[in-house]
């Protein structure tokens, strides 16, 4: 190899590591700017905060929790919500209209501000019915057909990329959400085909489960 | 010209609003809200008009939040010179009932020849509105309501709120959402459904017989005074609230220029100065529960003064009204099941200093004390139902509240002098959609003006008070 090649060579590798950098960084890439994010801030604090916690810990089981849910799931969620794509009942009645006026500069920065929250739990009792649940979230039913939940949502439950965060969450708004995929309300094919054959008591169980997690 | 042209636009609506007394009336909130946030009206009643954790917020903070396109003007920094939703806040309401007393009134038509007034009434409307309900301006909002009631068979001024409100956010994700109202009810402000004008019972017949005594908080005042108050709302929680109240009278006129104001000693009831309001609440909620305790009063002065004809000045001696009252409120809301359990105890002290030296009261000061509290059961907000217990008892008072004169048909007199009056109200309602209610409504009577049989001196007993009201209630 020539200098000049190697000189060609480390530049381009140089160049290289920078856009893997560059990348590597790209889920922070998006940061709004600072009105955006104030504007965010302002909103999630004084409006959606009144129901889903000023810092995305909702108290009321209705109210899913937000703190540390992924971005890009957050994103995706309020813009189905504003195409009215999302058809749960709650869906309906509350986050069609909530959403509807948003634009995508600040649903991308109150994306940023919950998953930048740190998330809370909800403490479960029933032991019996937690070990149930984390069975069926880690092995899920092979017999029924009902894959390991954490295959997708991470072992733990914390979500990967685009599959949302679990951990925490309310478990009434989890069951409402796995009998809304069941029925197709809320029409996402892959969690039709993970909760199809879930019963009621395994959906309560890994509820549960999911409610106490850290 | 200009000063001019609006005292005369005043003078002329005064006017019109003069064309109507109004007494206090049910409001409600409605539907102009969920067209503008976009939400059911879930997000903000449990079933309407009873007001969820969300609807208090969003009444604190003006009514203004919406989900809607704007009209926009901006100046060349881009500051807003205008924010005007594309659909108008508008909603109307409709109340039509029946009413049957258990025990038919005397027919005051011909003395000569007693009878029997007729027994039911069918009020088609009881009651019409028309609201604006919703955003101004950012910032600014209003729930305005228009009424004509079959009663007075006029339009009149209802309930008003306009506002003015902001949330700052403080250190720690707390908030501090600030306001002020200028509104024309005391407690109409307010953000619980345990205070006087939005509470329960939230519709009642206007065809049966009100008992003598009330305090003046307790909805004397409605419709007929203006008041400026100043709220502090502090992470959703604590809560407290000041203001005044000067006389607002519709319908009243000076007799020397005929126009609405001044006013002078044709009327009656005149607030002496300006009436401070308080209030102080606090509201926690965890899980699907919300409680809130609080205590509110009105410091009220009032020249008795006259009537049309019969004039007394408006000045020298006063009656003085002093109401403390405390409250509560637990709300459970779930999907299925939902529960309120509420309550206030109004205790008002009189200083009838005017009345008694007119002979109008028996003693220079009295007392009033009236409590409620209610349950109120919802499955689904589809059907449910509220029972309530109340009770005023007070001072004797024989002037005040005085008996029967020889051959008068009594029903509205009290032959023991006291005030004393006690009930419970059974209600079911059904609703088909959640902006249409449909009730039965029983109202039975214990005691009534001082007594539970005879209590008029007459022969009439409280129990023959006691009604059916059948209500048909919706808002679009
Ligand atoms: C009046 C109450 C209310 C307000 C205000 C509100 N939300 Fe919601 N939100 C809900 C309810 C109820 C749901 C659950 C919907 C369902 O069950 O499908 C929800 C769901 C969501 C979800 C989906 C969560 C998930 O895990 O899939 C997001 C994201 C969200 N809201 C964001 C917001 C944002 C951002 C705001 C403010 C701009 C806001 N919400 C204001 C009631 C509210
Ligand atoms: C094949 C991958 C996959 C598996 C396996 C899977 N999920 Fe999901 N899940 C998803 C995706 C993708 C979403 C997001 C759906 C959307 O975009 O609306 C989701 C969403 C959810 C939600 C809604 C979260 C919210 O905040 O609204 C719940 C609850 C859920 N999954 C529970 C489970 C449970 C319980 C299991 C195991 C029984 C499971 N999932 C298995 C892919 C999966």
């Amino acid at each position: 190899m020539s200098a000049r090649a190697e000189l060609r060579h480390l530049l381009a590798l140089i160049a290289g590591t920078f856009t893997c950098v560059a990348l590597a960084g790209s889920a922070y890439a998006d940061e709004p700017d600072a009105a955006a994010a104030a504007h965010a801030r302002q909103l999630a604090v004084a409006v959606c905060g009144t129901c889903h916690g000023v810092q995305g810990n909702s108290q009321q089981p209705k109210f899913p929790r937000l703190a540390g849910q992924g971005a890009s799931y957050l994103g995706a969620q309020l813009r189905n919500f504003r195409a009215q794509t999302r058809g749960d009942p709650d869906a309906i009645s509350y986050m069609w209209g909530m959403a509807s006026a948003l634009n995508d500069e600040t649903i991308d920065a109150l994306a940023q501000y919950y998953t930048h929250q740190s998330a809370g739990r909800v403490p479960v009792r029933d032991a019996a019915l937690v070990a149930s649940g984390r069975s069926i979230y880690e092995k899920g039913l092979p017999d029924k057909g009902v894959p390991p939940c954490a295959g997708c949502h991470g072992s733990d439950a914390h979500g990967v990329a685009d599959f949302p965060r679990l951990a925490g969450q309310h478990s009434q708004y989890i069951l409402k959400q796995l009998a809304s995929f069941q029925s197709n309300m809320r029409n996402v094919a892959a969690m039709h085909g993970v909760a199809v054959n879930l019963r009621t008591p395994e959906m309560e169980a890994v509820a549960a489960y999911l409610q106490g997690l850290p | 010209m200009q000063t001019r042209s609006l005292l005369y636009r005043i003078v002329a609506a005064a006017t019109l609003a003069a064309a109507v007394l109004c007494a206090p009336r049910a409001a409600l909130a409605v539907p102009s809200f969920a067209r503008q946030t976009g939400m059911a009206c879930e997000a903000c009643h449990t079933v309407f008009p009873e007001l969820t954790h969300f609807g208090r917020v969003f009444k604190a903070n003006g009514y203004v939040l919406d989900n809607v396109k704007q009209v926009q003007d901006v100046n060349s920094k881009r500051d807003q010179l205008l924010e005007l939703a594309q659909i108008p806040a508008l909603s109307i309401m409709v109340q039509a009932s029946y009413t049957q007393l258990k025990k038919p009134l005397p027919d005051l038509a011909n003395v000569s020849i007693p009878g029997e007034a007729q027994n039911g009434t069918a009020a088609f409307p009881q009651q019409l509105s028309l609201f604006y309900a919703g955003k101004i301006a950012p910032h600014l909002g209003a729930f305005v309501q228009i009424t004509y009631g079959n009663d007075s068979g006029t339009i009149g001024i209802d309930n008003t709120d306009l506002r003015f409100a902001d949330t700052k956010l403080l250190p720690d994700a707390q908030t501090l959402t600030y306001g002020l109202s200028l509104n024309n009810n005391p407690t109409v402000t307010d953000l619980w459904n345990s205070t006087p004008a939005f509470g329960y019972p939230y519709a009642a017949s206007n065809a049966v017989v009100s008992p003598l005594a009330g305090t003046q908080i307790d909805g004397a005042l409605a419709q007929n005074v203006a008041g400026l108050s100043a709220y502090l709302y502090w992470n959703e929680s604590l809560y407290a609230e000041l203001g005044g109240y000067r006389s607002a009278q519709q319908g009243a006129a000076n007799q020397l220029t005929g126009a609405a104001g001044p006013l002078d000693g044709s009327a009656s009831n005149v607030i002496s100065g300006v009436s401070p309001y308080w209030r102080v609440a606090y509201e926690r909620n965890w899980g699907r529960h919300s409680l809130e305790v609080g205590a509110y009063g009105l410091d009220v002065k009032l020249f008795p003064g006259g009537s049309p004809g019969a004039t007394v000045p408006l000045s020298g001696p006063v009656n003085r009204f002093r109401d403390v009252a405390e409250d509560f409120q637990y709300q459970y809301v779930a999907d299925e099941h939902l529960f309120t359990f509420a309550g206030t105890r109004i205790h008002e002290s009189m200083d009838l200093g005017a009345s008694f030296a007119g002979g109008a009261s028996a003693n220079p000061s009295d007392d009033l004390t009236t409590t409620r509290l209610w349950a109120t059961y919802y499955y689904r907000r589809q059907v449910g139902g509220t029972l309530q217990y109340f009770s005023t008892t007070g001072s004797t008072d024989t002037a005040l509240y005085p008996g029967p004169t020889p051959g008068s048909a009594g029903v509205v007199t009290s032959a023991s002098g006291s005030p004393d009056t006690r009930g419970w109200v059974a209600e079911v309602n059904y609703l088909p959609w959640l902006n249409t209610k449909i009730s039965a409504q029983y109202t039975r009577y214990t005691k009534f003006n001082g007594g539970s049989s005879n209590y008029d001196g007459v022969g009439r007993s409280a129990g023959d008070n006691s009604a059916w009201y059948l209500l048909l209630w919706f808002a679009y």
